[in-house]
């Protein structure tokens, strides 16, 4: 009972192997969670604060598609950005939501909004996502 | 002499090349604050869910549901059938969530279903869109719809 082994007379002794386990665990388990949740944050994007939102569901991850609306303070209006790439006439992307609910029904598509953006902006891109016959969307927000 | 040097050249390199213990949770420490300082500014992705209004498939004998309209002009200020609520600096929007809240509790009384839908001005930013949405969250309230245009 003497202090988790070691010499043979009583002493405790410092034992090396399972503190590195216990401190590889942490690393791995702090690696995880910084990679899985930074990764999704557009760093363009400033999503506004709503800290009553839900999680994203894990089992829907794999049909969500994001659809990011940039805000450009100079002329006051929503940059499209779907897949990184910019959409100067917004239509255009009507075709490439529908090849991909066409490839996945259950899609959702995320419009990851900057909070700056006026509500026309996202009003027209909710219009698009609508014309493109997808019903599922999710307004994206931060916790903080 | 020769052998000798050669022996101790021997015993040098065996102790170099023994696996150092110390050096190596030194540099596991540093990485595990790193990240451990990293994860405490962490945000979060969350969403508001919600279905496009004209494409969701309509059940038979669906009960009709309170229609409640929400305004949001483009100075923030949010109208609840017409009626100013909180002011436009106010990111919580209290009034407006008990007075939804209500509305909710007395629906579930009758039975009946309540359905919101947010008349946004082109102008009005969308973190207050987003703002009332969070307030609706809060009232448990998720039948939500989008309108373009005025409400009236």
């Amino acid at each position: 009972m003497a202090g988790g082994g070691g010499g043979g007379d009583g002493e405790p002794e410092f034992q090396i192997a399972p503190m590195i386990d216990v401190l590889l665990v942490l690393l791995v388990f702090f690696v995880m969670i910084t990679s899985a949740e930074v990764l999704k944050v557009d760093k363009n994007i400033v999503l506004p604060v709503s800290p009553n939102a839900k999680a994203r569901e894990p089992e829907m991850a794999k049909h969500e598609m994001a659809v990011n609306v940039r805000f450009d303070a100079k002329s006051n209006k929503g940059i499209l950005v779907v897949d990184d790439r910019e959409y100067n006439n917004w239509p255009d992307v009507v075709p490439i939501l529908q090849e991909s609910h066409k490839r996945d029904d259950k899609l959702r598509i995320v419009v990851r909004g900057d909070a700056a953006v006026p509500a026309g902006e996202i009003q027209r891109i909710m219009n698009l996502i609508g014309e493109a016959g997808i019903a599922d969307i999710a307004f994206a927000s931060s916790n903080k | 002499m020769k052998r000798n040097r050669r022996h101790r050249r021997k015993a040098n390199a065996e102790v170099n090349l023994g696996f150092q213990i110390a050096p190596m949770i030194d540099v596991v420490f540093v990485i595990l604050l790193f990240f451990i300082v990293q994860a405490s500014d962490i945000q979060v992705e969350n969403a508001h869910v919600t279905k496009l209004p004209g494409t969701v498939e309509l059940k038979e004998g669906i009960v009709t549901p309170d229609e409640i309209a929400v305004r949001i002009e483009d100075d923030g200020q949010v109208y609840l059938n017409d009626d100013p609520l909180d002011t436009p600096e106010a990111k919580l929007l209290p009034e407006f969530a008990s007075n939804l809240n209500q509305l909710r509790e007395s629906s579930d009384a009758s039975k009946s279903e309540v359905l919101v839908t947010i008349y946004a001005n082109d102008l009005a930013r969308y973190e207050r869109v987003v703002d009332v949405l969070d307030a609706l969250s809060r009232a448990k309230i998720s039948n939500v719809s989008f309108q373009a245009g005025s409400s009236e």
